[in-house]
């Protein structure tokens, strides 16, 4: 009896598996996400502190950009200038030290509470007091802890005043003023989380100013809050109905931690998510090809070089400088290595950014750079080191130069390494060669002119070691251009002054610039209005809709 | 020593002998006769083993083409044509395609047995007479030498291969040479253990005593008495290690720690590769095939020569 009703269950259960597959095989059931939500997969593995005075990584930096808004933020459609974020004004004394910003009125805090002056101010000090990776760009105006409270103050309600240590180039400022270590944090509800701690050398002050807190939870006003992070695993955000501004046409944005290209492929092919973020050029181009999908994509501010140390006599001539431009294949690295994950740029500064100067004049030219050798008297050729990190597209990069100056009698001995072996050795400048990534600190034009074209002190134990430094590239001149280039307060003319010293190193620098990096995705088709920005913090994901 | 020239000639009823009678007559008339009629044998049972005739055929084909790599190969194995020739599959033009820097992989793989016969030539140079050394003298002195010897031995023994080369190579710094360095300090204890266990199967035999008793010193008897009995199954052993050596460089070469580019070292071949492993196949299965092939080539000519050299299964 027991055995017969078993048997007949079991029959009904294959039957019914029959049918299935029968009917999965038919009409395959795609995993559509919902309506109202976006969902993202990225390798979120950096992230670390949604703590807008501590993150200074790469997926955080789109998180807080979506979550918070900081006093004035980055034009999306011109990068070179600023536009109000929470400032609705600002005018700067005539001496150049008094930032003075006028709120926008009845602003508030997605947790209700309203957002004033004194949040300003006070996330500025909890910056500065804290102290973290990010914190230099503020401390570089002359705050510090003891006279932030002075030097970044309310007014009233609605008026925050800013002093500044020199009459620095407004831009310089104001761009400085649109990272995310500005962000505008909750004061209330910050402190209703702080904790007590006891004074100690790291930190000065009785309270963490909510830093334990924070490091897991929100206190913004952006377009978007921040509502659950679960470590390499989720990041959800809900919309903010306290936002000022245009509100969200998504009520939720999904990022899941998916680290591997090909997984994030399939997912977007079967709807599992709606955008993919880290495609791997072979990845994207099947993505391209799909009907269903779309990819978009933007140049980001990390550049690639190769430097000749200054410290190699022959590597010192400015013909075997110039020679080493003439040596990199440009036309076709761009078309394989970095395809769809960079293009070709021969100045320091990125796309986008005040100043940036449009200029590639160098190509491959065999027969000028042997020209130039000769001239140097190196007719029988050199031979060189090159240190390389053991990851692509570096190395291929590396061995396609190694290629091409090997025609023009430059014997190049590839030394690879890890990054941290490659990295120890370039900083303490025993290199010949190397090849690098720098990425912008922050978006202002000042931050890639001070790596590559200024270096105060050439000596082996200097304190302020720029990319400059690390080659040995001794240039007084251009250091004090760089210097003065901060206090322009005329934005074309300091505009001009960048353009300037690019074509300084354009022409004359140790430095051979490959490419600017770029960012893409992949999308499904009824995603619209989905764009990346010039950095991560301007990956909005506020405009998005779907169909 | 050898008494056996001393015997009269058998008297050769037609005065003619075939070579091959010559070669196996059970009665040879000089030491060269024997030594050559021993080899003989050695080389027929080889020969019936099909496998092994393979294996060496293979390892033949490795060294010629090793050799004759400037003839052979149609392209420079460093130079390619990134612009127009990156990735192609394998075709007339390229046989077996090209790769990610557009250098056709067929020429790499020919300039890149050179590689692969270079490391495991000097490996064995380097690591079986070390091996052999220690062992013979561990085996033959006994006592606190046999006992400190041994426990080095112990040491090298108790690293995993790879690891311990890892860790010199990281020490050493990247290069082939240094690979070469890091297998052969890994691979002579094997050797050492097989050296001192022939060594002490013979050390009390009869003919050892009787030339001791004619007075021949501890190192005479050890490098011209002990050694080259050791030597056929030193040489079985290498050659079976062989392909573990090839693995072995080819595991380095793939971490990034051996041949530097642009040498077109296999292992650093399939790392290259492996990026490409699900468009463009054979940029990885080109070299993964070759270095299969070779360390199937030297595995079965190491089990055929067992068989041929094992004095044990040899019936005389």
């Amino acid at each position: 009896m027991m055995m017969s009703k078993i048997n007949t269950h079991a029959r009904l259960l294959f039957a019914g598996a029959a049918l299935t597959a029968l009917v999965a095989g038919t009409a395959p059931t795609l995993a559509d996400t919902p309506a109202d939500t976006l969902v993202l997969a990225w390798a979120i593995d950096d992230t670390i502190t949604l703590d807008p005075a501590e993150s200074f990584e790469l997926s955080p930096a789109e998180f807080i950009g979506n979550g918070y808004d900081m006093l004035v933020r980055l034009d999306i459609n011109d990068t070179t200038k600023v536009v109000g974020g929470v400032a609705e004004s600002w005018s700067v004394s005539d001496d150049g030290l008094t930032y003075t910003f006028k709120l926008k009125p009845d602003l508030k805090f997605a947790s209700g509470n309203p957002l004033t002056a004194e949040d300003v101010a006070f996330s500025m000090e909890r910056a500065v007091k804290l102290d973290k990776s990010p914190a230099f760009i503020l401390t570089q105006f002359g705050l510090n802890g003891d006279n932030v409270t002075e030097k970044a103050k309310a007014v009233d309600d609605n008026t925050f005043v800013l002093t500044v240590d020199k009459s620095y180039a407004p831009s310089f400022v104001l761009n400085c003023l649109t990272a995310t270590v500005g962000a505008v944090v909750d004061k209330k509800l910050l402190m209703e989380h702080a904790e007590a701690v006891t004074p100690s050398d790291d930190n000065k002050y009785d309270t963490d100013f909510g830093y334990a807190w924070l490091k897991t939870n929100y206190a913004g006003s952006g377009p978007f809050k921040i509502r659950d992070w679960r470590a390499n695993e989720i990041l959800v955000m809900e919309r903010n109905d306290n936002y000022y501004g245009e509100k969200p046409a998504l009520a939720r944005v999904i990022y899941r931690h998916v680290k591997e290209s090909a997984t994030q492929r399939l997912m977007l092919e079967t709807g599992d998510i709606d955008v993919a973020r880290n495609l791997d050029p072979g990845d994207l181009e099947a993505v391209s090809k799909n009907p269903d999908l779309s990819t978009t994509d933007a140049a980001k501010g990390t550049v690639y070089y190769i430097s000749l140390n200054q410290k190699n006599e022959n590597l010192a001539k400015p013909e075997v400088r110039e020679a080493f431009k003439y040596l990199v294949d440009y036309d076709a690295i761009g078309s394989t290595l970095i395809k769809g994950i960079g293009e070709i740029r021969q100045t320091y500064q990125a796309k986008g950014v005040l100043g940036a100067l449009e200029a590639s004049p160098y190509k491959l030219d065999v027969a000028k750079a042997k020209e130039l050798l000769e001239k140097a008297g190196l007719k029988d050729g050199l031979t060189v080191t090159f240190d390389v990190r053991n990851t692509q597209p570096v190395t291929g990069i590396a061995e396609a130069f190694q290629q091409t100056a090997g025609q023009a009698g430059i014997k190049v001995e590839i030394i690879p390494g890890d990054g941290k072996q490659t990295l120890t050795k370039y900083r303490a400048r025993n290199h010949d060669l190397y090849i690098g990534q720098w990425g912008m600190d922050y978006w202002d034009p000042n931050s890639n002119a001070e790596a590559f074209t200024s270096n105060p002190d050439n000596a082996d134990d200097a304190s302020t070691k720029t990319l400059a430094w690390r080659n040995a590239w001794d240039i007084p001149e251009l250091t004090e251009q760089t210097k003065a280039a901060l206090l322009e307060r005329d934005d074309q003319k300091r505009a001009e002054t960048y353009k300037t010293l690019q074509q300084e190193a354009l022409d004359s620098s140790p430095f051979v610039m490959l490419f600017q990096q770029i960012e893409v995705a992949g999308l499904r088709n009824n995603v619209k209005n989905y764009k990346l920005g010039p950095s991560f913090d301007t990956n909005f994901v506020g405009p998005v809709t779907k169909d | 020593m050898s008494v056996m020239g001393n015997t009269t000639p058998p008297p050769m009823a037609e005065g003619k002998l075939s070579r091959r009678e010559w070669l196996l007559s059970d009665r040879p008339a000089s030491r060269t006769q024997a030594k050559l009629g021993r080899a003989y044998v050695s080389w027929r049972r080889f020969a019936e083993n099909r496998l092994a005739l393979i294996g060496l055929i293979i390892i033949l084909a490795l060294v010629l083409v090793a050799i004759f790599a400037d003839l052979l190969a149609p392209y420079s194995p460093t130079i390619g044509d990134l612009a127009n020739a990156r990735l192609l599959a394998p075709a007339w033009d390229h046989w077996l395609g090209t790769d990610d820097q557009g250098r056709d992989i067929l020429s790499r793989l020919i300039y890149g047995s050179r590689l692969t016969l270079y490391v495991v030539v000097l490996v064995a140079v380097i690591a079986a007479p070390i091996g052999l050394l220690v062992g013979t003298v561990s085996g033959y002195a006994g006592g606190w030498v046999d006992a400190v010897l041994m426990r080095i031995t112990d040491i090298f023994l108790a690293f995993p291969k790879l690891v311990l080369a890892l860790a010199l190579v990281a020490a050493l710094g990247p290069g082939i040479e240094n690979a070469v360095i890091a297998i052969a300090i890994t691979s002579w204890p094997p050797y050492a253990r097989i050296a001192r266990a022939e060594t002490m199967q013979v050390r009390n035999s009869d003919y050892i005593s009787a030339v001791r008793l004619m007075g021949a010193s501890p190192i005479r008897i050890v490098l011209r008495h002990i050694m080259p009995l050791c030597m056929s199954s030193l040489i079985v052993r290498v050659t079976l290690d062989m392909a573990g050596i090839i693995l072995t460089a080819a595991g380095l070469g793939f971490l990034g720690l051996g041949a530097q580019p642009p040498l077109p070292e296999w292992g650093a071949m399939i790392a290259s590769g492996r990026r490409f492993i699900l468009d463009q196949w054979w940029v990885a299965a080109a070299p993964g095939v070759a270095i299969l092939l070779v360390s199937l080539g030297f595995n079965l000519l190491g089990d055929g020569l067992r068989d041929a050299l094992d004095p044990r299964s040899a019936g005389q």
